[in-house]
């Protein structure tokens, strides 16, 4: 899980080219949205393409990615037990 | 017409646009390219797109309908709105533009400019020539500029619309933002669920009270107000309290001086998205204190027709108040949660004052208010139509002030950035395009700011932030932007991954940012402005074009202050690009970037910022504008005394003449020989040589001449000539931009 964690952060760096950050920076039980990050919709809509490339998990409503994309965590463990790939 | 009355819908499946994504239902125009060049008759093998094409049916049918001949052309505007432009053609060869020789011919048509210079190239000259790129609401804005043109006195007759095809590279950008529906689209309704993409094209012929008299023509609806806000929340999403949609549709009122129980019908931008609907809700419940009038969106019946939407709904409003009825929201069943219940039904009502909404992505919100023809208001009569056209008519106005200080200008090139120092000795440079110089840019925007910006949206960010702060101005009435080809980084990395990756997994960043009016819209959501906004995409004369809508609006006393850009950027690969579709780099021609933000205020207004300010020092008055498209000598002539005259001047007191010679001999002869012709032994002076070209090289023109003024010299690298050489002090500088040979503008600067 931790490998999970750790190239989920690099991967959510690049695809949301936040320039200046490691994986380090980013704490993976903080929210990334609102108060944490300060990421927005848009990055939402990276995100569920990142999950896509990525791990073959396809979203249909972005609003489901509200709970997915609460903390790096919580995304790992949404891929861990959804990926296809 | 009979399609709007019984509610017959032009979505449906998906049939001329070549797509992967059958899924989604789309308004098109039933035509092929080549149909439409048989209509028009134009040759099989002529270089046109869609987007021109389809703007030419419509200006056909608008000059018709409003009883204009082509003889009538030269003393006739032509305004149009577009995003997309060429991009059916691009996408198609894009690779080729790359890797071969094929289809090189296209490059040119690429531009939004382009596709309005082919629709107007068909019927004619016209007096002058301009393209609004505020993505939704670029047809919307058209019709502004052209009230305001009138209003001006600067014309009594400009044709306003807009045009746009479907695409595949925004087929795909809606999709990466997830809001297309695959069913067709329910505005306001509690299952809405995206919207539906639509395509096409309408003009308008907007004509002075005056003029529409003497030409005995008969107005088929009055344009009694209008009004254009930013949003300044999010670039692809509306806040939720509506804000920019509210005050577009607060301004349209004030300026016609009507109240909103007057308000009989809103044909509202009601796109279909969970997004919109809401926050359009949300703002017409908020203006009308809970009365809403009856509301539609005609989006079910044509799809999204993007930027002409402002245009074609235009039109239907003009239609639904000459046959008094309300066009109905089809698809609608459930009411939505806090939202507008909509016109269910078809119904005939007598209706005096209508407004028209189109908003557009980075809060760029219009609202037109148009009124019944016989109602005796105040504005332009509107001889309209892409599908019908009518007069409207507007007072000629006469301004409280004249005068209009540049308070500060800023660029970055590859000269010493957000500096002057650099005017004394010049970078020379030898590459065959020209890289700008960054500054720091961590000193302007935070990383997480910058995560989705190109190089063009963070130097417009150092340039605007460092030209208000110089200014002595917290703030501004108007952020107006001219871009060539707008973020074309973005653009081409979208481009790419639909070329090479296909229509799978497309980044929604790279679309948003591709949008011309990105760069406005960005400055507005920074400085949290929710003033005046827009932006054009007209070639090379996209940042004079910027500058003539503020100093219109300084005439009619719209604004006192404006933050005015001009920006374009430049790729390696876009640089071949442009070299093979003979764009630029010919000869001695360098291809450069632009990046340009000038802070304008009216003399009223400077006064006021010397009082908290005292050592503000504004660098030179602006005291001349004018634009014309393809003019004789003697049309230019006439101008140039015209300007003079009513700046007080005349040829006399003009010390130096700035062009935009670029290095291009074909075109560099011609244009100082057009300029030695009009202003006989006055020295010229150049600057591109110093930038590169680029689209909006001459905001770098209008940096170089305002600085010369404050420093009360002109360095000598300027000069075309190294025998005029000469250290006379300038006290005033008339700019002239000739661009492509087609477009001009002349721009008096004083110290």
């Amino acid at each position: 899980m931790d490998d999970l964690i750790y190239t989920l952060k690099q991967q959510i760096i690049e695809a949301l080219n936040l320039e200046d950050m490691k994986p380090e920076d980013i704490d993976e039980n903080a929210a990334l949205f609102g108060e944490g990050l300060g990421l927005d919709s848009i990055d939402a809509l990276e995100l569920i393409v990142l999950m896509e490339k990525n791990y073959g998990i396809k979203l249909k409503d972005p609003n489901q990615g509200k709970e997915i994309f609460k903390s790096v965590s919580v995304m790992a463990d949404y891929i861990s037990k959804n990926r296809t790939k | 017409m009979e399609a709007l009355l019984n509610g017959r819908s032009g979505v449906g499946l998906l049939q001329y646009l070549k797509t992967g994504h059958k899924e989604f239902p789309v308004g098109e125009v039933k035509l092929t390219d080549a149909e439409m060049r048989a209509r028009l008759g134009i040759a099989d093998d002529a270089i046109t797109t869609r987007t021109a094409l389809m703007g030419m049916l419509a200006l056909e049918e608008a000059l018709q309908d409003a009883g204009l001949t082509t003889d009538m052309l030269p003393k006739i505007g032509f305004i149009s709105g577009t995003t997309v432009g060429g991009m059916d053609m691009s996408e198609q060869f894009y690779l080729d533009y790359i890797n071969s020789e094929a289809h090189k011919e296209y490059i040119a048509a690429h531009d939004c400019g382009s596709c309005t210079e082919m629709t107007a190239r068909h019927f004619g000259k016209f007096a002058f020539v301009t393209t609004l790129s505020t993505a939704c609401s670029s047809a919307a804005n058209a019709i502004i500029l052209g009230a305001n043109m009138i209003r001006c006195g600067e014309a009594d007759i400009v044709i306003v619309g807009g045009s746009e095809c479907i695409t595949k590279f925004h087929l795909n950008g809606f999709n990466s933002l997830m809001i297309l529906d695959t069913e067709p689209c329910r505005p306001f309704d509690a299952t809405r669920n995206g919207l539906n993409l639509g395509e096409g094209a309408a003009y308008l012929v907007l004509e002075s009270e005056e003029s529409a008299k003497k030409r005995g023509a008969k107005a088929q609806a009055l344009l009694s107000g209008y009004g254009n806000a930013c949003d300044a929340f999010h670039q692809t999403a509306s806040s939720p309290e509506g804000e920019g949609a509210y005050l577009a549709m607060k301004e349209a009122l004030e300026l016609a001086e009507i109240q909103p129980s007057d308000i009989d019908y809103i044909n509202a931008h009601g796109t279909g998205t969970p997004n919109n609907d809401t926050s359009e809700s949300q703002a017409m419940i908020r203006l009308f204190d809970g009365k809403v009038p009856p509301v539609s969106s005609t989006k079910p019946f044509t799809g999204h027709t993007t930027s002409a939407s402002g245009s074609i709904e235009a039109v239907f409003c003009v239609l639904a108040l000459q046959n008094g009825f309300l066009p109905v929201n089809l698809n609608w069943s459930q009411p939505m949660e806090n939202g507008i219940v909509p016109v269910s039904q078809p119904s005939k009502k007598a209706l005096k004052h209508v407004l028209c909404n189109a908003f557009g992505f980075g809060g760029n919100d219009s609202s037109l208010l148009l009124s019944k023809a016989e109602t005796s208001r105040r504005f332009d009569g509107l001889n309209d139509h892409a599908k019908a056209p009518e007069p409207v008519e507007v007072p000629t106005h006469t301004t409280a002030s004249t005068t209009w200080y540049i308070l500060s200008a800023k660029q970055i090139s590859l000269q010493q950035p957000l500096s002057e120092d650099w005017m004394q000795e010049p970078v020379i440079y030898d590459e065959p395009f020209v890289r700008s110089i960054d500054p720091n840019f961590k000193n302007y925007i935070s990383p997480i700011e910058a995560r989705r910006m190109g190089k063009i949206l963070k130097r417009a960010v150092a340039t605007s932030k460092e030209a208000l702060n110089a200014s002595g101005l917290d703030t501004v009435d108007a952020i107006i932007t001219g871009t060539g080809y707008g973020c074309i980084e973005n653009t081409e990395f979208f481009l790419d991954a639909l070329s090479t990756e296909g229509e799978q997994l497309l980044k929604p960043t790279y679309f948003m940012q591709s949008t011309h009016n990105t760069i406005s819209s960005l400055m507005a959501i920074q400085t949290k402005n929710h003033g005046y906004n827009v932006t054009y995409a007209h070639k090379g004369i996209s940042f004079d074009s910027a500058l003539q809508d503020a100093w219109l609006q300084f005439k009619l006393g719209k604004i006192n202050s404006a933050l005015v850009g001009g920006h374009d950027e430049l790729t390696e690969t876009f640089y071949h690009i442009l070299k093979k579709g003979g764009m630029m780099g010919k000869d001695d021609e360098r291809c450069g970037e632009a990046a340009v933000s000038v802070v304008l205020a009216s003399a009223s207004h400077y006064k006021e910022v010397r009082r908290s300010h005292p050592e503000m020092k504004p660098l030179c008055k602006l005291s001349g504008f004018e634009m014309l498209h393809q003019p004789s000598m003697n049309a230019l002539r006439d101008v140039v005394a015209k300007m003079l005259q009513s700046a007080g001047k005349s040829l006399a007191d003009v010390d130096y003449i700035l062009t935009g010679i670029s290095g291009d001999h074909g075109n560099d002869a011609a244009y100082l020989q057009e300029a030695k012709t009009l202003f006989g032994d006055k020295p010229l002076l150049k600057y591109k040589h110093l930038f590169g070209e680029s689209f909006t090289a001459s905001g770098l023109g209008l940096y170089v001449a305002a600085q010369c003024l404050k420093a009360g010299r002109v360095p000598f690298s300027l000069f075309v000539d190294s025998k005029e050489v000469s250290d006379r002090q300038p006290k005033c500088i008339l700019l002239y931009n000739r661009s492509d040979g087609k477009n001009c503008s002349l721009t008096l600067l004083e110290d």
